[in-house]
C-alpha cells in the first residue's frame, strides 16, 4: 500500500512542481503520437474510403489485411521498423533510428490499419445511396464525398480516439525505434517501464497516471467535439 | 402542349441513350422528350430499367452509358447536369439534423450560404405540410414525414428538372394520398420537367401528363397517362397495366385485352353481349375480396383443339356461386375489349436507322396531341397509321 500511496505522492508532485523531465517527457510523447496518428489519419481515411467505396482488385484483400493489422503486436512493427532504418538496411541511410522520427513512422504504421478498417466499417454504414442522392440535389462528387465524411463524423472521431490510444499507449515499438534515449526519445511508456525495472515504483506510477491523464485530456476534447453536435435520444 | 408547337425546345431529352452493366444492355432508348412544365411517368416492372433511365438521364451514379443526355435541347454536361437537376430516391436519404437543415440541404451543396438556404428552403417545407416539424431531428421522423422532407429538400433548389424515383414507394395508403394531393399542387407551380418513376398507374394518372411504360430497358408504349393506361398495345404493355389478356384462338378476332372488373364469369353457356365477347372456361376458384370476388379462370373449350387460353382473372359483386371446375362463360362488352398487336417487336438499333435516315421522327410529346398510344414502330412499318381507339366499335 505504502508504495502506491508515495507513488500517487511523487507523481502530484512531479506534476505540480513542474518536474522538467517529465514535462519534457510528456510533452514528446504527445508530440510523437499526436503526430503519428495524424499521419495514420491522413493515409488510412482515404485508404478506408476507397475500401468502402470502391470495388477494385483487392479490395477485400486490403480489408482482410487491415482488419489483421488492428491486433498488429507493436513489438512486430517495431522490428519490422528497426529492421528498415538500421544503418545497413534500405533505409540506414536516413539516419532516423533512435530519432522521434522513428517512432513516428512505427506507431503511425500501428495505426494506419487500425484506421482503415475502422474508416471502412464507419462508411459502410452509411446508405449505399448516399452518394447519389447527394449528387441528385446537385452536389459534386467531391462534394458529395465530403458530405459522406462529415455524415460520418461520430464515428470517424472514434476512429482518431482508437488511433490515438493504440499508440500513445504501446511501449514495444517505442523502446525498439526510439531506444528510450533520456531528453530525446523517452516517452512515457518506456520511462514507466524503465523506472519500474529499476525498482522506482513511485516514479513509475506517476509516468502512469501523467499518461492516464495525458490520454483522458485528449480523448475528452474529441468526445466533446464529437457530442458537441450528436443529438440525445 | 408540345415542345414543336411552343417553340422551345423541350427540357430534358435524350438520344440513343444506352446503359451497359457487366455486358448486359439495362436500357436503349433512341428518343424520350419531357417539356416544362409537364411530368412523364415511367412504368414498368421490376428490374425494367426505371432507375436506371432516370439516373442516365439525371447523369447521377457511375453507371457506363452512352449516347445523349439533352437539356434544353443541347446536349448536357454533367456539371450543368448537375445544377439544373434535384432528385427524390425511393428511400429518404437524409443527413444528420433538423428537418429545416435538411430542407436546405440542397442549396447549401450547390454553394449557397447557410442562412441563405435556410430562408428559401422555409416556404417549401410549408407546401409539403412540415413546417410544424422543422426543428425536429430527421431520425424521429416518421416514414412520410422523411419523404415530405426529401421532397421539399428537391423542390427547395427550384430544379429545372425533378426526378422522383417512387417516392410514395413503403407509404401507408392514407399518407401516400395526402403525399400525392400536395405533390400534385407543388408540381403545378413548378416549371420543371419532371420524370416519375413508379408501380402505380394510380399515381401516373394522378401526376403525369404522359406516361411510359419501359419493359427490358427499352421503352414499350408512350403517349398521353390516360390513353397508354387505358389502351394498351401489346401483351406485356397490356399485363403491366393488370389486363387480362384473351388469345386469338378463343375470341376469333385477334389477342384482345380486358380489365378483371370488366370480365364477368357465368356458369354454363351465356350469349355474347352485342358486339362484345363471350369465351369458354373453366372456373379454378373464387375467392371473395370484401365487397367483390375474384374469380379465376382457366380459358379454353375442354378438350378443345384450341388447347389452355391461359388463366383469366375477374373481378365482379356478381360472383358466379359454383364450385371449382364448372364450365363457365366469360363476357366482355364490346367498350372494354382492347385490341393487341401480336407482332410487334422492339428494335431499338433499326428505330434509331429510321430515324438517322431522316424519317418523321416520332417523339410522344409531337405526336402526343391525337389522343392515341403511339406504339414503338417495328423497322418496314416506317410510316405509322394512326390508329383508332382501340374499343372495336
Amino acid at each position: 500500500m505504502d508504495v502506491l500511496l508515495d507513488g500517487f505522492a511523487e507523481a502530484l508532485r512531479l506534476l505540480l512542481t513542474g518536474d522538467e523531465d517529465t514535462w519534457t517527457i510528456t510533452a514528446l510523447t504527445l508530440q510523437v503520437s499526436l503526430t503519428a496518428s495524424l499521419l495514420a489519419l491522413l493515409i488510412g481515411i482515404p485508404f478506408g474510403t476507397a475500401a468502402a467505396l470502391v470495388r477494385f482488385p483487392g479490395r477485400r484483400v486490403l480489408l482482410a489485411v487491415a482488419n489483421t493489422g488492428m491486433g498488429l503486436p507493436p513489438v512486430v512493427v517495431g522490428l519490422f521498423v528497426t529492421v528498415l532504418l538500421w544503418r545497413s538496411g534500405p533505409l540506414g541511410g536516413l539516419g532516423l533510428l533512435y530519432t522521434p522520427a522513428a517512432m513516428v513512422i512505427a506507431q503511425a504504421a500501428i495505426a494506419t490499419p487500425i484506421v482503415i478498417a475502422l474508416t471502412a466499417a464507419a462508411l459502410q454504414q452509411i446508405d449505399p445511396e448516399f452518394l447519389v442522392q447527394m449528387q441528385a440535389l446537385g452536389a459534386t462528387r467531391a462534394r458529395a464525398l465530403l458530405a459522406l465524411l462529415d455524415e460520418a463524423r461520430l464515428p470517424l472521431l472514434a476512429v482518431g480516439m482508437a488511433a490515438f490510444g493504440a499508440v500513445v499507449s504501446e511501449v514495444g515499438a517505442a523502446q525498439m525505434v526510439g531506444g528510450n534515449l533520456a531528453g530525446e526519445t523517452r516517452v512515457l511508456t518506456t520511462a514507466a517501464v524503465l523506472a519500474t525495472s529499476r525498482g522506482q515504483f513511485a516514479l513509475a506510477i506517476a509516468f502512469g497516471l501523467v499518461l492516464l491523464t495525458l490520454a483522458f485530456a485528449v480523448n475528452l476534447s474529441i468526445t466533446l467535439a464529437q457530442q458537441q453536435r450528436a443529438p440525445v435520444r | 402542349m408540345s415542345p414543336e408547337s411552343s417553340g422551345e425546345p423541350p427540357r430534358l431529352g435524350c438520344r440513343d441513350l444506352r446503359v451497359r452493366v457487366g455486358g448486359r444492355e439495362l436500357l436503349a432508348v433512341d428518343t424520350l422528350d419531357v417539356a416544362a412544365g409537364q411530368t412523364l411517368a415511367v412504368l414498368g416492372p421490376n428490374g425494367a430499367g426505371k432507375s436506371t433511365l432516370l439516373r442516365a438521364l439525371g447523369m447521377l451514379g457511375r453507371y457506363r452509358r452512352s449516347g445523349t443526355v439533352l437539356l434544353d435541347g443541347v446536349p448536357a454536361e454533367p456539371a450543368t447536369m448537375r445544377v439544373a437537376v434535384a432528385g427524390v430516391l425511393q428511400r429518404p436519404i437524409l443527413r444528420r439534423g433538423s428537418v429545416a437543415e435538411n430542407a436546405a440541404a440542397g442549396l447549401s451543396l450547390r454553394g449557397v450560404g447557410r442562412r441563405e438556404a435556410l430562408r428559401r428552403s422555409e416556404p417549401w417545407l410549408d407546401a409539403l405540410g412540415i413546417a410544424h416539424l422543422a426543428h425536429r431531428d430527421t431520425r424521429t421522423l416518421s416514414g412520410g414525414e422523411a419523404q415530405r422532407t426529401s421532397i421539399a429538400r428537391a423542390l427547395a433548389v427550384e430544379p429545372r428538372v425533378l426526378l422522383l424515383d417512387e417516392p410514395f414507394a413503403g407509404l401507408d395508403a392514407t399518407t401516400r394520398a395526402d403525399l400525392l394531393a400536395d405533390l400534385r399542387v407543388v408540381l403545378d407551380g413548378l416549371h420543371a420537367a419532371t420524370l416519375l418513376v413508379t408501380h402505380d398507374p394510380g399515381e401516373a394518372r394522378a401526376l403525369a401528363e404522359h406516361t411510359m411504360l419501359l419493359i427490358d430497358g427499352r421503352i414499350r408504349q408512350l403517349g398521353p397517362t390516360a390513353s397508354v393506361l387505358d389502351h394498351p398495345v401489346d401483351a406485356p404493355c397490356a399485363r403491366l397495366l393488370g389486363f387480362g389478356l384473351l388469345p386469338p384462338e378463343l375470341t376469333g378476332r385477334g389477342l384482345l385485352a380486358a380489365r378483371p372488373e370488366h370480365c364477368r364469369a357465368a356458369p354454363g353457356e351465356v350469349a355474347a353481349p352485342p358486339d362484345g365477347l363471350a369465351v369458354p372456361g373453366t372456373l379454378r376458384r373464387q375467392v371473395p375480396l370484401g365487397g367483390v370476388t375474384r374469380v379465376d379462370v382457366d380459358l379454353g373449350a375442354p378438350g378443345g383443339s384450341t388447347g389452355s387460353g391461359g388463366q383469366l382473372m375477374c373481378v365482379s359483386s356478381t360472383p358466379p356461386n359454383a364450385p371449382p371446375g364448372t364450365r363457365v362463360t366469360v363476357t366482355v362488352a364490346a367498350a372494354h375489349l382492347r385490341r393487341l398487336d401480336t407482332d410487334r417487336t422492339i428494335n431499338s438499333r433499326l428505330s434509331s436507322r429510321i430515324r438517322r435516315v431522316g424519317r418523321a421522327r416520332r417523339t410522344w410529346a409531337s405526336s402526343g396531341g391525337m389522343g392515341v398510344p403511339q406504339p414503338v414502330r417495328q423497322a418496314g412499318r416506317t410510316r405509322p397509321s394512326p390508329r383508332p381507339p382501340h374499343d372495336l366499335r
